[in-house]
């Protein structure tokens, strides 16, 4: 039980770290804030493989730390560098998205509290957290304008469905661990790559100046 | 055996795609190599794809790696659609990607990543209808997405770069819902299987559907339309495609047109098959009913305003998709039935119009229907093609599209949905004049001055016509080969029982010349 404590305090701390990706104006900052939170992500995965007693964690935990706490950040940071740091408006005010934030983590509370779930039942505030968290990364993407940190949204989504997949599909075999982890670390690169041949061919990383196709 | 050429339908277009890919080091022979290796690559795709259908009809169903490949009837009638299209839009592409070569449009270095980017598009595609792992298959969707964003992006325009961003954006935001309800699904299989390892199999989620949660399955499902929904192209998570598919290269319109959506349907297919088993086809039925309705009324009316050739098809794509979803929905052995053939059908014709519109790209530098004039005499053999695949795409007859369109209001008609019917016919007309209007307008009027009369790439009007004669096939004449696969595949869709009695009389209404 300890366990299950300690997984859903843990969990409360990844609404804190995303909610700092999103706010931070310096996408530098940003990604830091990022790999902090994908290191409390690998606890995660570590504390959820000793009380599942389920050893597939650990590669997962192992593929996460690589992934997300080192090369997602690093690509990120390297796409800000060819992009020259440009500071673009966010499309609302930041106490609107910590309010929309707010009520998307209270709506995943009781959605989940109302599902009758036979797996994970001890995990429920985890789980209501890697939804909230999945729905965190969707408001990033909508709210920012700047598309690198859109991409960071991008990753907020894949981090919650990490989790609600560890907590949920734990069992599942490695190879689809793999796949998952492929596809978000490709998808990861390939968006960074389309925004700095955007940058290069507008000269700036704003999503509101893409506008030529409409109808 | 047939196994055998299952796992290497997956492993050939994907390592030759890693060849292609490196070809950008081969020197001056790059561009011939990648080429050849692309040839290739279609080939045995084609072949196999083939052989792999051949093994289905044989013996009802290909397995491969412990059960992860999986294809059986339904299966391999997109499994055939990806083998069939994928091979003539490939040869096709030889001819158009050289002339955006010589025009300056592509630098020889984007020619190998054209072609290592096509094939490993063609792989993610088929490994999307030969999972039988739910979740590899939602893996499978999300590379697609990957694979093909560049494809979209590849001319590196402000509005190419624009629509590829907005692609992936909306897809992988969209698609990650899927995951979701694949999650959901799992979950809750794993309770009562005896391994986990059985709880990610399509096969096995099937046959014990009635032990799932039915709160857990509908929500499950909700996040399958929203999410494969949005790689389908249904209305109104299809955003993205009118931008992609008019940006993209025409021969990658015309597999993300003509194939892509396709494969994401199929995984909305494979999800209202556990929810039918497992409470039920009504609510499956339901939802589908709503999504086909919206995106075939809002789609006609977004065709009917288009000045722009390639997003005027792009419509028409979320209209057929619409079309088909209604079919499924309608349900019934003829709704099925007719839904799968419309999903061949519609294939076959939108990847040979897209394909036309590169050709008319190519003769004319602009996609806007205000400038493409006097097709009739400036180039002859393409505006025939226009001609009969627009009205194929209408659903005149003898084309194919026409039985299919006719086969699904009849079941709708038949199983009482006769006012939805009745309204949805209403909207094809409107895309009815749409289509009329493109092919008045461009094949009469004066060509500009300047203009020589010719073809600019005999080269590509080889596939198109073999797109042609398969759709007027199609449309005289069901061959019986098709017939059985079809047939097969809608008694996978439909419940157990319900197709027994029906073959015999579905037959010989379609094989009726």
């Amino acid at each position: 039980m300890l366990n299950a404590n300690l997984i859903n305090s843990l969990s409360g701390l990844l609404i804190l770290s995303s909610l700092l990706v999103i706010e931070t104006r310096k996408l530098r900052i940003s990604a830091i804030y990022y790999s902090v939170q994908s290191l409390v992500l690998v606890v995660i995965f570590l504390a959820l493989a000793v009380s599942m007693h389920a050893e597939q964690l650990y590669l997962w935990a192992a593929s996460a730390f690589i992934t997300k706490a080192i090369l997602v950040p690093y690509i990120i940071y390297r796409a800000q560098q060819y992009t020259g740091g440009e500071d673009v408006p966010t499309a609302i005010k930041p106490t609107l998205s910590i309010v929309l934030a707010a009520v998307s983590l209270v709506v995943s509370f009781v959605v989940i509290n109302q599902l009758e779930l036979k797996i994970a039942a001890g995990f429920k505030p985890a789980l209501a957290v890697s939804v909230a968290h999945f729905f965190f990364g969707q408001l990033c993407i909508l709210t920012q304008r700047n598309l690198l940190k859109q991409v960071m949204g991008f990753c907020l989504m894949e981090n919650g469905s990490h989790l609600t997949l560890a907590l949920m599909a734990y069992d599942a075999p490695e190879l689809v661990e793999i796949g998952i982890a492929t596809d978000a670390i490709f998808g990861v690169l390939i968006m960074a790559v389309l925004a700095v041949q955007i940058y290069r061919k507008l000269n700036t990383l704003d999503a509101a100046s893409l506008t030529t196709l409409k109808g | 055996m047939y196994a055998q050429s299952l796992s290497w339908l997956l492993l050939a277009p994907f390592l030759l795609s890693l060849a292609a890919f490196a070809m950008r080091w081969a020197g001056k022979r790059s561009i011939w190599l990648a080429e050849l290796i692309h040839l290739v690559s279609i080939t045995a795709v084609l072949l196999l794809s083939m052989h792999v259908v051949q093994g289905v009809l044989a013996q009802g169903s290909i397995s491969a790696l412990n059960d992860w490949l999986h294809v059986d009837a339904l299966a391999a009638v997109f499994v055939t659609i990806v083998g069939v299209v994928g091979f003539l839009v490939g040869v096709y592409a030889l001819g158009y990607i050289r002339h955006d070569l010589s025009s300056g449009v592509l630098q020889p270095q984007q020619v190998t990543l054209f072609y290592g980017l096509l094939n490993l598009f063609l792989f993610t595609m088929l490994l999307v209808v030969v999972s039988n792992n739910i979740i590899m298959m939602w893996v499978a969707v999300e590379a697609t997405t990957l694979g093909s964003a560049f494809l979209v992006g590849i001319y590196g325009q402000r509005a190419s770069l624009e629509a590829a961003w907005k692609y992936v954006i909306i897809c992988t935001v969209g698609v990650a819902f899927g995951l979701y309800g694949t999650i959901l699904v799992y979950s809750d299989a794993v309770h009562f299987m005896k391994e986990p390892g059985m709880a990610i199999l399509w096969t096995q989620i099937v046959e014990n559907a009635q032990a799932l949660d039915p709160t857990i399955l509908k929500l499950a499902f909700v996040f399958v339309m929203i999410g494969f929904g949005t790689k389908a192209g249904i209305f109104p998570m299809h955003a993205w495609l009118p931008d992609a598919h008019s940006e993209a290269p025409s021969p990658v319109s015309a597999l993300l047109s003509g194939v892509l959506l396709k494969c994401a349907l199929f995984v909305v297919i494979r999800f209202a098959i556990i929810l039918s088993r497992g409470i039920g086809a009504e609510f499956p039925h339901l939802i589908l009913l709503i999504f086909g309705a919206l995106s075939v009324t809002v789609s006609t009316l977004f065709m009917f305003v288009q000045r722009d050739l390639k997003r005027l098809l792009a419509y028409s794509s979320v209209e057929n998709i619409g079309l088909i979803v209604l079919a499924l929905g309608v349900g019934g052995p003829l709704g099925v039935l007719a839904g799968l053939m419309h999903a061949v059908n519609h294939s076959l014709v939108k990847s040979l119009m897209f394909l036309t519109s590169g050709n008319i790209l190519m003769k004319y530098h602009t996609r806007d229907l205000g400038k493409i004039h006097g097709m009739l005499q400036a180039a002859p053999l393409t505006s025939l093609l226009l001609l009969a695949g627009g009205l194929a795409l209408a659903g005149s007859p003898p084309f194919n599209i026409f039985i299919s369109k006719f086969s699904i209001f009849s079941a709708g008609m038949q199983s009482g949905h006769i006012w939805l019917m009745l309204v949805c016919l209403a909207f094809l007309a409107v895309a009815f004049a749409a289509l009329l209007r493109v092919i008045s307008s461009s094949l009469f009027g004066q060509a500009p001055d300047e203009m020589a009369a010719g073809e600019v790439q005999p080269l590509t009007l080889a596939p198109i016509a073999v797109l042609l004669v398969l759709a007027i096939t199609l449309g005289l004449y069901l061959p019986p080969q098709i017939a059985l696969l079809l047939n097969q595949a809608a008694g996978i869709a439909l419940p157990p029982g319900s197709v027994a009695s029906a073959p015999g009389a579905l037959l010989n209404w379609l094989v009726l010349p």
